[in-house]
């Protein structure tokens, strides 16, 4: 099954032009190998021998010819080569690319950066591996092939002398073969074992000598470097089986010629009959075989074990995971109000669940904050409502249909999830943020640039037109043009998933009115407890329990949520305390804990937002 | 040989970039290929009785070719020759085990020593050489450099069949040895002209390789938003728009590829032929005999492997730039550690005169500070005022350039890292958790506490009730144990609660806890860990506030060493966190 799917990507079909006309070049690159032996018999027999040297140079100079034009037909051989291979690495770095991108986005995917880092390495292994194994099939059919033909023609019965120590030396090999592919992945998987505890211990060098676990980490590191070399030592006695097979297959029928010489000469065999019979074992079938063994039993390994891996990658779909389920495939919801019925939730391999039968609404242009403690299962909540998980029980609805099971293109009209690891690519400014509203137009733009507050940065990076380095921008950055790209699209439904986090409170606060006054629903994954003071509604999450209602409702309900809040201060702030006070809910609750008195003073740079915020206000009457 | 060529040009690019042969890589090469051990002298045993086979076959081989040819008996050359083969494919063989052996034992001597000395090294930057690069140099430069032996061993017994058969040429007839000669300078300018052109290429070809995966790796950070929004397929094409680029790099590299092989193969192959003429000339005139006319054939073929010297040439090259790299690592002196065991004491932390640099910038100067036992310290000031420094300086993760730090009394220095690791623990915000598995990721330190004491720890971390709820709990493999940040951190924090017994250095650990946990493990560092001195980095008024006093940095030295309340009249203090929050793209 595994070789069929290696067949489906080599497809060796799919490329049967190149292939035939790669074919066709090694036919006339195979002259030189044909002819040789002939050539050199007939100068020694005609020429040199007979003492006429002019024309013992004369079947030389044909010889030469024959190099240059099979010369040049290596070079066309080659051009075809590329021509097989090329495409092949096209493909592969697709698969990788499409298959990548599918599964890390796939329902329920963890996207996993370092192993497509492997992957890409395994693609250029597999491209040169590949390549290798052309030239090396290629280069052997063509020369001992090539010397075959030409001692049928010279001297026929010399077949006899050389096929069968040939077919035994080349069995040997195949024999061979499966206990070094073998050896030769072990070592490769020990490697990678090293690569991966060595980069685990390099990275946390820092942790390793701040704890004295030296020793530990030298000996996780250790164990794997051990196994190489045990690998490493196996593999080198197959090579050694492997160089033997080249002495039986190459060496052998030059013995046995020789020694059927005189045999040979008394049947009527000419001299250079046998010097060139010679000819052709000792420079065609030997090196051949040579070339054919030691590029088989290097590269062609490597082929096979890179392109199991990139097939392993890429094809096959893990366990769970799928791009989403066919029922509602095509559907379009009706409206953006949300429906959790009974919903559980796990992941896979966990033991407990995250999430257990939860039951909520969320209406259309309601504004919920989710808080609870870390691990409570806020952002399986956010996966689960934008459908990029589904639940295991019960049901998701997003405008009446399953939310993981709609159209990707077609939820992403209907809702917006901003999660908290901001994705800005290298691109202008104007494609990032126009990423979920392509045709924005630019006033469009500006004016949620606006309102989000990322006038100075969008001036800072040099406009709409400026490249972007992602690199370059911090993680607060980020997080801004990510807001403002979602603020553009054209959902009803947002999904904060602390996606404001590396931004100040006050910079927090104001994306996140600005996000309630925008028409739809909001639902704020909070990472401060100031969020909740600005929603209508909160929902408590912590881990078994879940519990939704109004700020005092819950106040007056929840323990985990007096915890929550009351931490933040001596007497828990109140909405009246937001909506009279001079300051935004953040700052009151960042400081009322400690001394209130301080609060005001330190804060005087978010005052000059108070004339935007009372628009909310009238929601909560 | 064209495989070897092509899967040789990539490599040697990256290995190119910063060839650095300097005298540490050449003794660090002496050293590996030692520890090749008793291998090495089978392997040059066996290479020198190959190529001494491989010389003496042709000579054989013609001989034996004379005998048939003159009608003679050729019964004794068949013998010689059947003998030589034997030898050539017994001794070729024991060359190829010989020199697994020895580049297995080299390589994990290797890559042994140097993870040794990072242990060391531990904590101490490495200039620049992030992680990844230090994995490198353990992984593929190591590997690289502990090729060298089987090398150099190889490339001098491959001089010997070819400078042989140079010899044997002349023996057979000096027209001979001059055909060739005048021959070969052709051959090594032609190859030297094309191998240049076709590294530029292949750098070309790895820049827009590495755009490719670079915009991969970007598109797949930011897998959730592209889920979200459906995407997949427009980000797959924005990745891949470099392609077409790629493609035309790459038949480039055939091209130049192409040249040389090709190139290679004529020059080798008409230099043969003049070789034969001549030697067909004087066969004619009865001046050598068939025999070595073929044996002057297959000398040509020894011969012109003098170009493999090259080759070997190039790989030692590679070994050189390689251990040049390991070195970078080898070179950084690791810190000594006393041998005493720490004195009676509670965990009275004192600085006395500390200047301390870092990245060649003195960062502390002439810092004095006393930390009475068992006190809860926060450490605060803007970024760049040294608060980690202080952090490390306080565990002797780094070492000050003047001054010392004392523990009860005892310089750290003196005390052995055993005792010094024992006493004195860290916790990070983000701590990188080692071990295969949850508990060992726990216990793993210069002591091994009991299940019982891991439990209590993760407990007092607030990490005991997710781990439970892991497939395996504590057993879970770490690899399969998927953390979100802040229970990563509440495992690290298990880990310093379950070993330091008089220090804890917390470098703002609760940062990215929520509100809970952070207010539970605030309860353990003055509940049950209460008896220990606590030193706190804090970003937030609110974790300073519930301290002992206060440590403000400021421009290297100390500004004030207070309590928080006092301190928070100050309105430069009260800015200090002020401007902690100010992002850097907002309002």
């Amino acid at each position: 099954m595994r070789l069929r799917a290696l067949g489906r990507v080599l497809r060796p079909s799919a490329r049967g032009p190149e292939l035939r006309r790669l074919a066709l070049w090694s036919l006339v690159e195979a002259l030189p190998a044909v002819l040789s032996g002939l050539l050199v018999a007939r100068a020694i027999d005609d020429g040199f021998l007979a003492g006429d040297t002019l024309t013992g140079v004369a079947w030389l100079g044909l010889l030469a010819l024959s190099v240059v034009i099979g010369g040049w037909a290596t070079r066309q051989t080659y051009l075809s080569l590329a021509d097989v291979v090329e495409p092949l690495r096209d493909e592969l770095v697709v698969r990788t690319v499409h298959g990548s991108l599918r599964r890390s986005t796939a329902t329920g995917a963890v996207a996993d950066t370092a192993g497509v880092a492997r992957l890409t390495q395994q693609v250029e292994i597999a491209r040169e591996a590949y390549a290798s194994v052309l030239l090396v099939v290629q280069g052997f059919l063509v020369t001992a092939v090539g010397a075959l033909v030409g001692l049928v023609i010279l001297l026929p019965v010399a077949l006899v002398f050389v096929v069968p120590p040939l077919v035994v030396g080349l069995a040997l090999f195949a024999l061979a073969l499966p206990g070094m592919a073998a050896r030769q992945r072990s070592s490769i998987l020990a490697d990678e074992r090293i690569a991966e505890t060595a980069g685990i211990v390099a990275a946390g060098m820092r942790d390793v000598a701040a704890c004295g676990a030296e020793e530990h980490a030298a000996d996780m590191v250790g164990a794997h470097i051990d196994a190489q070399a045990r690998a490493t030592r196996e593999l080198a006695r197959f090579t050694a089986l492997r160089t033997v097979a080249v002495g039986i297959g190459g060496l052998v029928p030059m013995l046995l010629i020789l020694a059927a010489g005189q045999w040979l000469h008394a049947r009527g065999a000419s001299p250079g009959a046998i010097l060139g019979a010679l000819t052709y074992v000792v420079q065609g079938v030997h090196p051949a075989l040579q070339k054919l063994v030691r590029g088989l039993g290097n590269t062609g390994l490597w082929l096979f074990v890179a392109l199991g891996r990139i097939v392993e990658a890429t094809e096959a779909p893990g366990a769970g995971i799928t791009e989403g389920p066919e029922r509602s495939a095509g559907a379009e919801p009706d409206g953006h109000e949300v429906v959790l019925r009974e919903v559980s939730f796990g992941y896979p391999g966990a033991f407990e669940r995250v999430i257990v039968d939860l039951d909520l609404v969320i209406g259309e242009g309601d504004h919920v904050a989710v808080v609870g403690p870390s691990g409570a299962g806020k952002s399986t909540l956010a996966g689960l409502i934008s459908g990029l998980l589904e639940p295991e029980r019960g049901a998701v609805l997003l405008g009446g249909v399953p939310a993981a099971g709609l159209d990707r293109r077609i939820a992403g009209r209907h809702r917006a999830l901003i999660p908290q690891e901001a994705y800005v690519f290298a691109g202008t400014l104007r494609e990032n943020l126009a990423y979920l509203a392509p045709d924005a137009p630019d006033a469009a733009i500006e004016d949620a640039v606006e309102r989000l507050g990322a006038r100075t940065l969008l001036e800072r990076l040099g406009g709409l037109d400026a490249v972007l380095e992602p690199q370059a921008l911090s993680a607060g950055e980020r997080q801004l043009l990510t807001l403002v790209r979602s603020y553009l699209s054209e959902a009803r439904l947002v999904i904060l998933d602390e996606a404001a986090c590396h931004l100040d409170p006050a910079a927090e606060a104001r994306v996140e009115r600005a996000f309630a006054a925008r028409a739809g629903t909001l639902v704020v994954i909070a990472h401060r407890i100031s969020s909740a003071l600005r929603a209508r509604r909160v929902l408590v999450l912590d881990g078994r329990e879940a519990l939704v209602g109004a700020h005092e409702e819950l106040l007056a309900r929840s323990a985990l949520y007096r915890d929550l809040v009351g931490y933040w201060g001596g007497a828990p702030p109140t909405r009246d305390a937001e909506a009279g006070a001079e300051t935004p809910a953040a700052d009151r609750a960042e400081r009322l804990p400690a001394r209130p008195r301080a609060a005001t003073p330190s804060r005087k740079r978010s005052h000059g937002r108070q004339r935007r915020r009372p628009r909310r206000r009238a929601r909560f009457e | 040989m064209p495989v070897e060529r092509l899967t040789a040009t990539t490599e040697e690019i990256v290995n190119e970039v910063s060839v650095n042969p300097n005298r540490e890589a050449d003794r660090l090469l002496v050293h590996v290929g030692r520890q090749g051990g008793v291998w090495v002298g089978v392997l040059a045993l066996a290479a020198l009785a190959t190529a001494a086979a491989a010389l003496a076959l042709p000579a054989v081989i013609g001989s034996a070719a004379n005998a048939v040819l003159g009608g003679h008996s050729a019964g004794v050359w068949v013998l010689r020759c059947g003998l030589l083969i034997a030898v050539l494919v017994v001794c070729d063989a024991l060359d190829d085990f010989a020199a697994g052996a020895a580049i297995a034992r080299s390589t994990a001597g290797l890559r042994r020593g140097v993870l040794a000395h990072l242990a060391a090294l531990g904590a101490r930057p490495l200039p620049g050489l992030d992680a990844g690069e230090v994995t490198a140099r353990l992984v593929g430069n190591a590997a690289d450099a502990a090729r060298v032996a089987p090398d150099v061993v190889r490339s001098l017994a491959g001089l010997v069949p070819a400078l042989g058969a140079i010899a044997a040429l002349a023996v057979i007839d000096p027209w001979l040895c001059a055909t060739f000669l005048v021959g070969l300078p052709v051959l090594v300018v032609a190859l030297r002209v094309f191998a240049r052109d076709a590294h530029e290429i292949a750098a070309r070809y790895l820049a827009v390789q590495g755009t490719i995966a670079g915009r991969l790796v970007g598109a797949l950070a930011g897998a959730r938003t592209i889920a979200a929004a459906g995407t997949a397929d427009r980000e797959a094409d924005r990745v891949l728009r470099p392609l077409p680029e790629l493609h035309r790099h790459g038949v480039a590299m055939w091209r130049a590829q192409m040249r040389i092989t090709a190139q290679d193969a004529v020059l080798v192959s008409l230099l043969e032929v003049a070789v034969l003429a001549v030697a067909g000339a004087l066969l004619a005139q009865g001046r050598i005999s068939p025999g070595e006319l073929i044996a002057a054939s297959q000398y040509v073929l020894l011969a012109s492997g003098i170009g493999g010297a090259a080759t070997g040439m190039t790989r030692l090259v590679r070994s050189r730039a390689a251990a040049a790299r390991v070195s970078e690592v080898l070179d950084q002196a690791p810190p000594a550690y006393g041998a005493a065991p720490a004195p009676a004491g509670r965990g009275r932390l004192e600085f006395r005169g500390v200047t301390a640099s870092a990245g060649g910038r003195t960062v502390l100067a002439g810092l004095d500070l006393l930390l009475p036992a068992g006190a809860l310290v926060a450490v605060v000031g803007r970024s760049g005022a040294g608060k980690s420094l202080l952090a490390a300086l306080a565990g002797r993760l780094v070492d000050p350039d003047e001054g010392e730090v004392l523990l009860d009394g005892m310089p750290l220095a003196e005390l052995s890292r055993r005792e010094l690791r024992r006493e004195i623990g860290y916790g990070f915000e983000r701590p990188i958790l080692i071990g295969e598995t949850l508990a060992e990721a726990i216990a793993w330190g210069a002591d091994i506490p009991s299940r019982e004491a891991i439990v209590v720890a993760a407990r007092a971390a607030r990490a005991d009730d997710f781990i439970r709820r892991m497939p395996a709990g504590y057993d879970t493999p770490l690899a399969q144990a998927p953390m979100s940040g802040g229970e990563a951190q509440r495992v690290g924090l298990a880990r310093t609660f379950a070993h330091a017994r008089r220090v804890l250095v917390l470098d703002d650990v609760t940062a990215s806890l929520d509100t809970v946990t952070e207010h539970h493990i605030s309860a353990t560092l003055t509940g049950a860990l209460a008896d220990r001195t606590r030193i706190v980095i804090a970003h937030r008024a609110s974790t300073a506030e519930r301290t002992d006093a206060v440590i403000w940095l400021e421009d290297g030295h100390i500004r004030a060493f207070a309590k928080h309340q006092r301190l928070w009249r100050n309105p430069d203090y009260r800015a200090l966190f002020e401007a902690r929050e100010e992002p850097e793209g907002a309002p």
